[in-house]
């Protein structure tokens, strides 16, 4: 029974939970001003480079840092992924300490969907002389032009997915009672050991 | 065999009518790609002055300044005839939107126009003042791309 009980426990690390809300904040800024900000697009390339500078740290902090925020974490056995969908419908939290099976795919989906962002931003030529990215001359222009419309792609895809991550958030909150917005804020989080 | 000669003959008198449309067609997308490049090129030297990648000579920049001006000040409705967007004919990235919303489509390019209006003088006296006219310029040709050309 002991073994059954949800303890609360510090999941998330301070830096973990800063880089988090700041990647939430700017990824949203950027994509409004990719979609409706001013033509000559400084900002938006100023924000795109902060992003950069987020992803390299979270890619660093895969590796060095604690275990919840660890790539070691983030991959689970396929069995465990189907495991978790089935019981997922439960209307009970799911106490999962860190990223639960599923919740690793997606935080691995989003950040190569952000990865391909930053990367077609940097390379894109919009061919307005005014909005180039600061390596396009580097790729040749078939392949900056290119870039272009990948990046356009690119903030489709973003949308579906910050789209995805609320909705689910909804769902735990709402359907399985499990508020996963506090945890990401103060670290705490109810778990079971597994 | 006299089906296949009228067919012949048919096919051949019509021929020059099918021949002539295309033309009309080929012509204007020839001459829009020719026209974007053109503006590409002036503008070209003109933001590889602005950033210092080209050293900043005034002749050469009033010149660039002086064809965009030129350019846009040029009526683009004979490039832009019917038939010619994107999915109608090969290699154009012009969206049918632009015959959707015509009145917009003439406006993007009348905002062109008055961006390069006096660009010929403005890039005159020094390289500092080359920036402010590729912003401007560029601007117009941004806020038209998204509207009204095919990302690809």
């Amino acid at each position: 029974m002991a073994e059954d009980q949800a303890r609360r426990v510090r999941i998330w690390d301070p830096a973990l939970r800063a880089f988090h809300w700041l990647l939430a904040l700017l990824v949203v800024a950027n994509w409004l001003l990719g979609k409706f900000g001013p033509n000559i697009m400084t900002l938006h390339f100023w924000l795109g480079y902060s992003i950069v500078a987020l992803l390299a740290f979270r890619l660093i902090w895969g590796i060095i840092g604690p275990e919840s925020a660890r790539f070691s974490s983030l991959f689970h056995h396929p069995r465990s992924v189907t495991g978790y969908l089935r019981d997922m419908v439960k209307r009970e939290p799911s106490h999962w300490p860190g990223h639960n099976p599923l919740g690793a795919l997606a935080v691995i989906a989003m950040l190569l969907v952000l990865i391909w962002q930053v990367g077609t931003g940097l390379i894109a030529d919009p061919e307005d002389f005014v909005n180039v990215g600061p390596l396009a001359n580097k790729v040749g222009s078939d392949i900056a032009t290119k870039a272009d419309a990948w990046h356009a792609l690119g903030a489709d895809l973003i949308l579906i997915f910050v789209l995805m991550h609320i909705a689910a958030i909804l769902f735990y909150r709402i359907w399985k009672n499990e508020d996963l917005i506090r945890p990401m804020l103060t670290g705490w989080k109810w778990v079971r050991r597994r | 065999m006299r089906l296949i000669s009228l067919t012949a003959i048919a096919a051949i008198t019509a021929f020059p009518l099918f021949a002539h449309a295309d033309d009309r067609i080929e012509d204007a997308l020839e001459a829009r790609h020719g026209y974007m490049t053109m503006l590409a090129i002036n503008m070209g030297t003109l933001a590889g002055m602005a950033k210092g990648e080209i050293e900043y000579d005034e002749a050469a920049a009033s010149t660039a300044g002086a064809n965009i001006e030129a350019l846009g000040n040029y009526a683009v409705s004979d490039l832009f005839i019917e038939g010619t967007a994107n999915g109608e004919v090969d290699d154009s990235d012009a969206l049918p939107a632009i015959w959707e919303n015509p009145d917009d489509f003439v406006q993007k390019f009348a905002d062109l126009g008055e961006a390069a209006a006096g660009a010929g003088e403005a890039v005159k006296g020094g390289q500092a003042n080359v920036g402010p006219v590729v912003q401007k310029l560029g601007g117009t040709c941004k806020v038209c791309h998204d509207d009204y050309r095919k990302k690809d």
